[in-house]
């Protein structure tokens, strides 16, 4: 009956213990994947992916064919600051229309842009509701 | 907010309010039955038939007022438009917060009429608390009224977003919403058992409703997985975006119940877990609604939904339905019998509890990760994880939950020595450890993969197996549960292949050029016009190393209304790979007979082939009273003309090209020929400067330049898998739910005849 009971009890205490491990495992996946929302003074300092903010600067953007790169400047509507982004990849179809652009990446302090790999585009209010297009 | 009635359709806006009267009666009715007053179940059935009628009335009120196009109404304005098509005339019902609410009510609604019938003795206490569940979605509605009147009549509404206007858009949203009423249905069943102390048939009622939310959350997701993958051009099928987990989790938690309630149902077993994992799918629900409807994600998702002014209404509404278990469960939870679990490691229980762990896992780390902006808000810069984290957490869980599967079909309720397991799983090993081995031989170099392969194989061929045997022995509805199982094990396979071993090229076509794009050769042979509702298309010549020869043809194309451009890829799928073809910009180049295009302020010249063309000045041609920018304000068409003289071989000529304008955007302007041949447009001026846009045709001028198509090629192998496992998932749920409805059948008639036989003592 002890033995029985013993047995059942370091059965327990192994999965306590893999679902503590496991438990570490997903808060530090969580810390090292976390893309935190940063000023864009902040996303020159951090080397590490960000997320930052803005709208479109002067409505305008260019596409490099040759190198399959998107270049446009983001511009903090409240400070006034800017931020040159590079990203690699589709221009969103509502691009121009948008109200606000986040860009997930990383400063590159070579070239003084943020090269992004991810754009989320946030459409006029009247679409509120509808889903927009996620370029990854 | 509330508005006043003169602010309100009044035509739906009635039926809604009756229906939240009618709500309200029914539930008073129900909770009269359940002190006893047995003559109040009539007039509460009644009550909550009125109900389901009046919210089918304000939803076909909704119908009726989109298919009118009566901009009157706010939200008819909002996602209508003249020229939408009939088809998005209905999805415009869904398009916006307010309406996907209410077709949610609808849904919600109409379901409860089966939960009355299927209730049995619990149909009180059920009806009850299931009631409350679609009167919460009512709240919401009688505040952000659906018909709520603008104070004048537009022309035309906004129209409906140019990426909602798809054929999926006009099934998938309904169908999640379907899926979302259903698990209010097996949480109503788990508080009504927990009120009534009746511990017994529960699990079994609410296996059937559990059923149909797996099975139709999972239709649901599979569609917005192929409208993602097939025409939004997202590139993949999943994006781990709030929305998606917003539907995913109660997915996962739809699985865990299922099992939770078959090992209750069998074994009497996980009967406090069950109510716990009922509760949870629920509050799963209402959860992602908040995540996504209150804007706390604005910043963070894709799917940019907007503040509504509803965040507390969904803080109170969760706050409430966790209240109502958590009292329950303090006051009942020792009443709860316990069996005892006396199942050893290698047994069919402990597997599924095992398995039922390592979901609920998932589903918790997956809310997590959803959460993030949440968790971190009040750090220094809050933020979100990416789908790294997803695919990370799960990853470990996946193999656990492969391992499980594998072994499943050996053990036996009692428990299997191991001996034994490991003799039956000899040839099954052998088979998928050959197919790994080619995977290996082939392209898998990480040896995570080859084990997440071999597992995934394994878990296949045994269940497979498996489900031979069941179907043989019991019949084809005894095999769903191993038949899904059979699916887990193609989805993993697909999972894997398609994320980890895609190959991805951007490149830029020339027109006409033949370019190499990995082993293949691909031609951007030709622009197509848009024809009729075919929209404007790039064709694309593909030859493939082994000389297969096909076209693809990606879209890009603009909407007019929104100015928009639009990008739909083109698939061409084969058994073990799909190519994807996404296009990126399409640069038109110059065509041979294009016009020179020249911008020229008064005085300037411009050389054109032996000639030279002088802008000479505007020409006011209308009689403007009270001068030009006067008479646009009063709506007037001013002509203006661009006076040019032409010069060549010494002799001048002049031509006046016109161009004529209004307020309202309005342009006519006319070719006009040029002396000497050739004509010019006027294609723009400009007040400021005073310099004219002219375009001359047929004098030449211009370089030719080729179009150029920049595309992103992808190979996605094994990409089916994907989709064919989640298809044997369901088809496996459809056998189960199939036979399930036959054997409630037969146990409502044996209830029935049990019934008769009392009263008729």
């Amino acid at each position: 009956m002890t033995k029985m009971l013993n047995k059942k009890t370091t059965t327990y205490a192994l999965g306590v213990l893999l679902l503590a491990a496991f438990a570490g495992f997903s808060l530090y996946a969580f810390q090292d994947t976390l893309t935190p929302y940063v000023s864009y003074e902040q996303a020159k300092e951090k080397q590490q992916v960000v997320q930052v903010a803005g709208v479109l600067q002067d409505n305008a953007s260019t596409y490099d064919s040759s190198t399959g790169l998107l270049y446009f400047t983001l511009e903090d509507e409240a400070t006034g600051e800017t931020l040159p982004i590079r990203y690699e990849g589709l221009k969103p179809a509502n691009f121009e229309e948008a109200i606000s652009i986040v860009a997930i990446g990383r400063y590159d302090a070579d070239t003084g842009e943020l090269a992004a790999n991810k754009l989320l585009v946030k459409c006029p209010s009247k679409y509120q509701g509808a889903e927009v297009k996620e370029y990854s | 907010m509330l508005h006043h009635v003169s602010q309100l359709y009044l035509p739906g806006a009635v039926p809604l309010w009756g229906a939240l009267v009618f709500a309200i009666l029914a539930v008073w009715g129900y909770s009269l039955v359940l002190r006893g007053d047995e003559s109040a179940r009539v007039f509460a059935r009644r009550a909550y038939t009125f109900f389901a009628l009046a919210v089918t009335l304000a939803s076909l009120v909704l119908v009726i007022e989109l298919v009118r196009r009566d901009f009157r109404v706010e939200y008819v304005f909002q996602y209508s438009g003249l020229d939408l098509p009939i088809h998005y005339q209905f999805a415009a019902f869904w398009a916006g917060q307010k309406g996907s609410f209410l077709i949610w009510l609808l849904w919600g609604s109409l379901l409860g009429l089966g939960v009355m019938r299927t209730a049995g003795k619990a149909e009180a206490p059920v009806m009850g608390i299931y009631t409350l569940t679609v009167m919460a979605l009512l709240f919401i509605l009688v505040r952000e009224n659906p018909f709520v009147m603008l104070g004048n009549t537009p022309l035309d509404g906004e129209g409906l977003n140019p990426l909602l206007q798809d054929d999926w858009m006009v099934i998938h949203p309904p169908i999640m919403f379907i899926g979302y009423a259903l698990t209010a249905i097996p949480f109503s069943f788990a508080m009504a058992a927990l009120w009534r102390r009746d511990f017994k048939d529960w699990a079994a009622r609410a296996f059937p409703w559990t059923l149909g939310a797996f099975l139709v959350l999972g239709a649901a997701i599979l569609m917005g997985g192929y409208w993602a993958y097939k025409t939004l051009g997202w590139g993949g099928y999943w994006g781990w975006d709030p929305v998606e987990n917003a539907s995913l989790i109660p997915w996962i938690l739809s699985v865990v119940l299922l099992h939770g309630l078959h090992l209750e149902r069998t074994k009497g077993r996980y009967r406090r877990a069950n109510f716990i994992v009922a509760t949870l799918m629920y509050l799963a629900v209402l959860y992602g609604t908040f995540l996504t409807r209150s804007g706390v994600l604005a910043d963070f998702s894709v799917h940019s939904f907007v503040d509504l002014g509803i965040s507390g209404w969904l803080i109170a509404l969760m706050a409430t339905f966790a209240a109502i278990p958590a009292v329950l469960f303090v006051t009942r939870w020792k009443q709860i019998p316990v069996v005892r679990n006396e199942d050893p490691l290698l047994s069919k229980g402990a597997f599924m509890v095992l398995s039922t762990i390592a979901l609920g896992v998932s589903a918790l780390v997956i809310t997590a990760g959803t959460s993030a902006p949440l968790l971190t808000k009040y750090m220094e810069n809050p933020g979100q994880v990416g789908p790294d984290f997803y695919n990370r957490v799960n990853l470990p869980i996946a193999l656990l939950v492969a391992l499980l599967l594998s072994l499943v079909p050996f053990l036996t309720w009692r428990g299997t020595p191991l001996a034994k397991v490991a003799r039956k799983l000899v040839v099954p090993s052998l088979i998928s450890l050959a197919v790994t081995a080619a995977t290996v031989a082939m392209v898998v170099r990480d040896p995570f993969h080859a084990i997440f392969i071999f597992l995934a194989i394994l878990a296949l061929v045994t269940n497979l197996q498996k489900t031979f045997q069941r179907a043989s022995a019991q019949g084809l509805g005894a095999a769903g549960g191993w038949l899904s199982h059979v699916g887990v094990g193609v989805i993993l396979l697909g999972f894997l292949a398609s994320s980890a071993y895609d190959q991805s090229t951007k490149v830029t076509l020339t027109q006409g050029e033949p370019t190499a794009v990995g082993d293949m050769e691909m031609t951007f042979t030709r622009f197509i016009p848009r024809q009729g509702r075919e929209k404007e298309r790039m064709e694309v010549k593909v030859v493939r190393a082994n000389g297969e020869e096909f076209f693809t043809y990606p879209k890009l194309f603009l909407n007019e209304r929104t100015r928009q451009v639009m990008a739909n890829p083109d698939i061409r799928s084969s058994p073990f790979r799909d190519l994807y073809v996404s296009p990126i910009e399409f640069d038109p180049g110059v065509q041979p007979g294009a016009p020179k295009t020249v911008q020229l302020a008064a005085g300037e010249t411009l050389e054109i082939g032996e000639r030279t063309i002088r802008f000479a000045g505007f020409n006011l041609l209308s009689q403007a009273r009270g001068g030009a920018m006067a008479a646009l304000q009063r709506g007037e068409q001013i002509s203006v003309g661009a006076m040019l003289e032409v010069v060549q071989d010494g002799q001048v000529g002049t031509a006046q090209p016109t161009y004529a304008f209004a307020q309202s955007g309005l342009v006519n302007s006319q070719p006009t020929a040029l002396p000497g041949g050739g004509t010019a447009v006027v294609s723009g001026i400009n007040a400021n400067d005073g310099k004219v846009e002219l375009q001359i045709f047929g004098l030449g001028g211009v370089e030719v330049e080729p179009a150029r198509l920049s595309i992103d090629v992808t190979k996605k192998p094994l990409i089916q898998l994907v989709w064919f496992g989640l298809y044997v998932i369901l088809a496996g749920g459809l056998l189960s739910m199939w036979r399930r409805l036959r054997q409630a059948r037969e146990y409502d008639d044996v209830a029935e005849r049990v019934a008769v036989a009392k009263q008729g003592r």
